[in-house]
């Protein structure tokens, strides 16, 4: 097809208006013919340049073997890898609330044990006790020392494993990481399928339902529907007369 | 002896420095990455280092590295604390010189263990 510049098509314009004021139908047949083909080659030339350009981008994205992965074994892994955190964090939840569960006692039991000798040491100080009671009281410390130790010891072991129960954080920290990488690469890629797509779409304006659930906020201080703590929740009930 | 504790989370850091607390060790420092570590290790004064492997700056197994190749630090003890369990991780950290290999998650009991190991053996040279 031969391709016309403007000033090709000027004339061949100017012929057909000729050929029309002359009324020389053959003519007007063959200069619209000339002007028709210079349109349909500037057509194919556009036609060509897109289907030139789609056919990189799809060979762009077929030579993109990541994007395979991404689906068959990346978005499988991360639903595991989130699946992992959950797990993760419930074990170490249950973990220290169960050494929680084991310490409250023995506090409790120090604090009970001790309750009573305070009681009997006073009346031995008003001298109200006699020597037999004194002697019970001094046997009853005696077994009552060792026990402090051995209950103080247990409270620090079940302390110390609590301690340990917190490592969870790194764990799922790290696997979160990893997790937010693939997200940008899913991300990047979306991106470049939009490009594609051609047409630059207005991002949706959802409106959101306030009522729907959602958990615990994350950007809560950027957010000015939503309150930061208890002593916020506490001022707007308050202000609303509850 | 002073202890420097290396790893990109602080949770991490904390719950160690805890746990050697309770093992007699009152003088450690911390660092978030390998790339922070050097500059402390290379000031001096460190007798023992517990360091992580995945971290975003230098790796832990490249801080190991240097500090095998360099004259002032190669003889320093390190343990490698991690949640790298691959064989050839291990193999590659042990090859490159590592004292002791703990795996995430650890038991106090774990951590005693391998510090007095690598003890032992430096009194024993």
């Amino acid at each position: 097809m031969e391709v016309f510049n403007k000033a090709e098509q000027l004339e061949a314009a100017r012929a057909l208006v000729n050929a029309i004021e002359q009324d020389d139908d053959a003519r007007i047949k063959t200069e619209l013919m000339v002007l028709t083909n210079a349109r349909e080659s500037d057509l194919f030339q556009q036609i060509g340049k897109l289907t030139r350009e789609l056919h990189e981008a799809l060979n762009d994205f077929k030579i993109d073997a990541r994007l395979i992965d991404l689906t068959h074994k990346d978005m499988p892994d991360t639903r595991d890898r989130l699946n992992y955190v959950i797990q993760t964090t419930e074990e170490a939840a249950h973990k220290t609330l169960g050494y929680i569960d084991k310490t409250l006692p023995l506090a409790n039991e120090l604090k009970q044990t001790a309750a009573k000798f305070i009681e009997s040491w006073q009346r031995f100080r008003n001298r109200e006790m006699s020597a037999a009671e004194f002697r019970e009281l001094s046997r009853e410390i005696e077994v009552y020392l060792p026990g402090v130790n051995t209950r103080a010891d247990e409270i620090h072991s079940n302390l110390s494993e609590m301690t340990l129960a917190q490592g969870f954080q790194d764990l799922t920290g790290q696997v979160l990481r990893q997790v937010i990488g693939l997200v940008e690469e899913v991300e990047t890629n979306l991106v470049k399928l939009v490009k594609i797509a051609g047409q630059p779409q207005q991002p949706e304006t959802q409106t959101t339902d306030p009522l729907k659930a959602e958990g615990p906020q994350i950007n809560a201080k950027n957010k000015p529907n939503v309150v930061n703590g208890q002593d916020e929740v506490d001022d707007l009930l308050s202000s609303l007369g509850f | 002896m002073k202890i420097l504790i290396v790893d990109d989370f602080s949770t991490m850091r904390r719950i160690i420095k805890n746990l050697l607390r309770d093992l007699g060790f009152n003088n450690t420092i911390e660092a978030d990455d390998g790339l922070t570590a050097l500059p402390i290790l290379n000031a001096g004064g460190i007798d023992f280092l517990i360091t992580d492997w995945n971290m975003p700056g230098t790796q832990g197994i490249d801080l190991l590295k240097t500090v095998r190749a360099d004259a002032k630090l190669s003889t320093m003890p390190v343990l490698m604390v991690t949640a790298e369990t691959k064989r050839e991780q291990i193999i590659e950290a042990a090859q490159a010189g590592v004292n002791g290999y703990i795996v995430k998650p650890f038991t106090a009991a774990t951590l005693k263990e391998k510090i007095e190991k690598i003890f032992e053996r430096i009194n024993a040279q």
